[in-house]
């Protein structure tokens, strides 16, 4: 990946400027999140469904579901439009969010929760997180 | 009496909650200024200050009010994948 990989334009829409092997990574990334959402046994689910009130034994069960709605439907969105050459706001807001829960649900999964253990990180896990992270550099630089 | 109960019905329900977004290894800067100005509105600069801050220091309030909004608020930021908790300001 060379190169911006996302552009705002003067029209407002971004432009994606990833080749087709990085949008099939990019649909993996959104399918990953959808099915996380949905299935209690994915890895990814736990760091999806974290504690909104700590103090509280049990949060808002209406909060915890438009939280799960919203990454779903984020998801959705992004999963929807990985073919698209240009991106409305609300769909590049889609891929960011997603891109970034994906990005701390990675790091959630492989206990990644300091600078300490990300510095000793396997190189594939360490791969991943820099992969996603390039992207959200450059997508969050179009907001 | 029935006036002192009141008046502690309202203090308690009018008491502040905070909103907190706590500091990651992973998470672009970049990525949270953006997601504080699409979420509250708040300035560049302020954003700036408030993932400073979280970055320094492993978290920040970054709202307060009323518990309802709290908790919406920090849905939105959990939807953003910051990692964001609300706690009552005592």
């Amino acid at each position: 990946m060379v190169g911006k990989l996302f552009v705002r334009r003067r029209d407002a829409r971004v432009e994606v400027r990833v080749s087709d092997e990085g949008r099939q990574l990019l649909r993996d990334i959104f399918v990953r999140v959808v099915a996380a959402e949905r299935d209690p046994d994915h890895e990814w689910h736990a760091p999806l469904n974290g504690p909104i009130n700590p103090s509280s034994d049990d949060d808002d069960p209406l909060a915890t579901l438009k939280r799960q709605s919203d990454i779903a439907s984020n998801a959705e969105l992004s999963f929807m439009s990985v073919n698209e050459q240009f991106l409305n706001d609300g769909e590049a807001w889609a891929w960011l969010a997603t891109l970034q829960v994906a990005l701390r649900s990675t790091a959630l999964a492989h206990g990644v929760l300091s600078d300490e253990r990300l510095a000793t990180c396997e190189g594939s896990v360490l791969d991943e997180i820099h992969t996603l992270q390039r992207l959200l550099y450059d997508l969050a630089n179009c907001f | 009496m029935r006036g002192d109960t009141d008046s502690d019905v309202q203090v308690l329900t009018k008491r502040a909650w905070k909103v907190i977004v706590w500091n990651d290894p992973v998470t672009p800067m970049s990525v949270v200024v953006v997601v504080f100005r699409r979420i509250f509105g708040y300035s560049n600069n302020k954003c700036t200050h408030l993932m400073l801050t979280v970055h320094h220091e492993g978290r920040a309030v970054v709202w307060s009010g009323q518990r309802e909004r709290a908790e919406e608020y920090c849905v939105k930021l959990q939807v953003a994948g910051l990692h964001s908790t609300v706690e009552r300001d005592d």
